[in-house]
């Protein structure tokens, strides 16, 4: 099957978007070219499209994917995939902020790093990112994973409500209410196996595993019934 | 005597202190009129509220949260305008025989928004949770407001399937926590509202205490069982007006320029923050001012943060006006509407549309005068009962409670709230014919007198019988 191909430039977003779409829909894939950093390109694809951008992209790039396949040449703007419910997007320069935000499935690849907020609100799915991530990544996530072979900035997964942020390499602090934990040899393997899947080898390092301390997750030492008083 | 400037000596020998005391005092031992002074704190600043307040603190080490609105004296209402209906300058509508429009339509923008929202009503039903409200008061409300011919929103917990299906026009709502936001869910939806803030606690996120997060509500926010849920306030993909500008245009990709996307915001600025709303694209702009509810909150910043929503009416649609966006954009005000009169003022203010929360949840039995027990065993009684965070409410409106949830029938309930959403209508119609209109949307800021200098000087509206606005 012979690939569409797409020209961005100056043209209207709007117009770009339908033809992915109708390439899509009509089972071809597409390749865009002159992309220009141009924001949401490639937002809500489903299942059996695949789309690859030759240069970089801006924001919101394959938000909503609930099923497509995308890969940015280079490099994406503010929140590549966010609200991504299935399917895999794969940058293959750096991600600006808030890559993957509130995502609920699918798999997001960023081969260098990732800016601040990686991962934030996250509600399942993961996250893999071969550089590090930048400072409050995994902000208040839910769910999901969040794999970072270079380490992470300051206030690493502040305010986790669950969820994991796996480190290759430290973190410059970590966030309020975490805790690092020892992991098994299994889900060492799961994390491993994850990594081999996107066709990374085992890496050799000590992984570090984040979680929350769970002191947020009620009113600290108050108990529900104090509530109730006014 | 120390203090006997005068030297004076009456010619009669001086007065036993016994028979100087008029001893009708309450206590004996004291003066006669000063008791009393000991009993009633006449601070106007230690309050007996001020001083319970601090005693709260004291033992808690936190400030008091709770749920339902302001409970501030201070806030202007709509009471303060009257109409002025049509006499001799002006020709009033026969109230019974001619007809008067109310259809109203949202987001009415040829080729951004194909499907602009049409309510047959110019109210509709204003966002709350589910989490926040029970399954069975989030259908109650849209089969109610489906009968009245207008629709319902979200709220922050996610899209109810009960309301989807109840709702014929359904808004969903985007929060910062973003909790069950997808393109299958985005597309479901009549409209779309992104939150910037709200007018009960403008400038800070949700909280649902661990009571309410139960298993269908912690599954829908992907949260942990029984936490106690506080949401973000920042966006965390977009921050400024600008990104704001793209997080608009990424929904109606998402969506195919199909519905209307809302942006909500306290009203805190409502100048500024209406003007840079619509110019970032949103097809309609909901204020909500501080009279605005909510199912938790801190108490202080109910009653100190945001202006209230009678003042913010005129300052939003004036901004419209200045960036060539009435008639293009639409202006939702919302915050404490309690009748149609109120909505009708709104209207006349300015609005394009009105939406209510907490008077719907009145329509629903909220505060009704049943189970007494329950009520007292909160500290409460049925009409003063403001419990929404307790999760315990009696009449199974804002709870997660099965046991109180069945108390809400929700045939009764939608039938009660698309009876109130019309005598609320008429309410409007009644007063649009007095003044001559034959849309409700032709009231106007002539139709109104202020009753008080503030009322004039909010609004700007002229003070009545002298016809001139109050100004400065």
């Amino acid at each position: 099957m012979t690939e569409i191909e797409i020209e961005v430039g100056a043209r209207p977003i709007r117009e770009i978007n339908e033809e992915i779409r109708s390439a899509a829909a009509a089972g071809r894939s597409v390749v865009v070219k002159d992309t220009r950093s141009r924001h949401n390109l490639a937002i809500g694809l489903g299942e059996g499209a695949r789309v690859r951008f030759e240069g970089s992209v801006g924001y919101y790039c394959g938000g909503l994917n609930c099923g497509a396949r995308v890969e940015i040449g280079r490099n994406a703007g503010w929140a590549v995939g966010e609200a991504m419910s299935d399917g895999e997007i794969v940058v293959n320069g750096y991600a600006g902020m808030s890559a993957g935000t509130s995502m609920l499935g699918g798999l997001l690849h960023i081969r260098g790093d990732a800016g601040p907020r990686c991962g934030v609100a996250m509600k399942g799915g993961d996250i893999v990112v071969e550089g590090k991530i930048g400072y409050l990544s995994g902000f208040m996530a839910h769910a999901g994973r969040i794999v970072a072979l270079g380490g992470a900035g300051d206030a690493c997964a502040d305010s986790l409500w669950g969820g994991e942020v796996w480190l290759g390499a430290s973190p410059k602090s970590l966030g309020v209410d975490t805790c690092e934990v020892e992991p098994d040899p299994d889900e060492v393997f799961e994390i491993e196996s994850l990594l081999a899947s996107r066709g990374l080898g085992k890496p050799e390092v000590d992984w570090r595993k984040i979680v929350s301390a769970q002191r947020l997750w009620h009113f600290q030492s108050r108990d529900a019934k104090a509530w109730l008083m006014i | 005597m120390a203090d006997d400037l005068t030297h004076y000596e009456f010619p009669f020998p001086p007065a036993a202190e016994d028979s100087i005391a008029m001893r009708d005092g309450a206590n004996e031992n004291r003066p006669a009129g000063v008791p009393e002074s000991y009993d009633e704190g006449k601070s106007p600043r230690w309050t007996p509220k001020a001083i319970a307040d601090v005693h709260a603190m004291a033992q808690l080490g936190r400030y008091q949260l709770r749920g339902f609105n302001t409970f501030s004296t201070r806030m202007p209402t709509f009471d303060d305008l009257v109409f002025v209906p049509a006499s001799m300058t002006r020709l009033p509508l026969e109230g019974y025989r001619e007809s008067c429009e109310t259809e109203t339509v949202l987001g009415d923008r040829p080729g951004l928004v194909s499907n602009p929202i049409r309510l047959a009503i110019p109210i509709y039903v204003a966002s709350m949770s589910f989490g926040a409200l029970s399954a069975s008061a989030k259908a109650a409300l849209g089969y109610g407001a489906s009968k009245a011919g207008t629709m319902t929103c979200t709220g922050e917990g996610g899209m109810l399937e009960d309301e989807r299906e109840a709702s014929n026009l359904l808004v969903y709502q985007i929060t910062p926590s973003r909790y069950m936001l997808d393109l299958e869910h985005l597309r479901m939806a009549d409209g779309i509202e992104l939150v910037m803030g709200q007018g009960a606690k403008p400038g800070t996120g949700g909280v649902l205490l661990g009571m309410k997060v139960s298993e269908r509500v912690a599954r829908m926010r992907s949260l942990p069982l029984g936490v106690d849920q506080r949401s973000t306030v920042r966006h965390p993909d977009f921050l400024g007006a600008d990104d704001l500008q793209v997080k608009i245009e990424e929904l109606r990709e998402a969506t195919g320029y199909k519905i209307p996307i809302f942006a909500k915001i306290g009203a805190t600025r409502p100048r500024y923050d209406v003007a840079i709303a619509a110019k970032a694209g949103a097809d309609v702009v909901v204020v909500d001012g501080t009279e605005g509810g909510t199912g938790a909150s801190p108490e202080m910043l109910l009653d100190h943060t945001g202006i209230p929503t009678m003042s913010s009416v005129r300052a939003a649609r004036e901004a419209l006006d200045e960036c060539g966006k009435s008639g293009e954009v639409s202006l939702v005000i919302a915050g404490g509407i309690r009748s149609g009169v109120d909505a009708a003022k709104a209207l006349a203010l300015g609005a394009d549309a009105i939406m209510i929360g907490t008077a719907a949840l009145m329509a629903l039995g909220c505060n009704s005068p049943r189970y007494f027990k329950e009520y007292e065993a909160l500290g409460t009684s049925p009409g003063r009962c403001h419990h929404c965070h307790t999760g315990l409410c009696p009449v199974g409106i804002t709870t997660q409670e099965p046991r109180l949830e069945e108390r809400l029938d929700v045939a009764g309930a939608a039938e009660r709230v698309a009876r109130f959403l019309t005598a609320m209508t008429m309410e409007i119609t009644l007063l649009a014919k007095a003044c001559g209109k034959s849309s409700v949307h032709n009231l106007e800021v002539e139709d109104l007198r202020a009753m008080s200098l503030e009322a004039s000087a909010f609004t700007g509206v002229s003070l009545a019988g002298i016809d001139r606005p109050f100004t400065w």
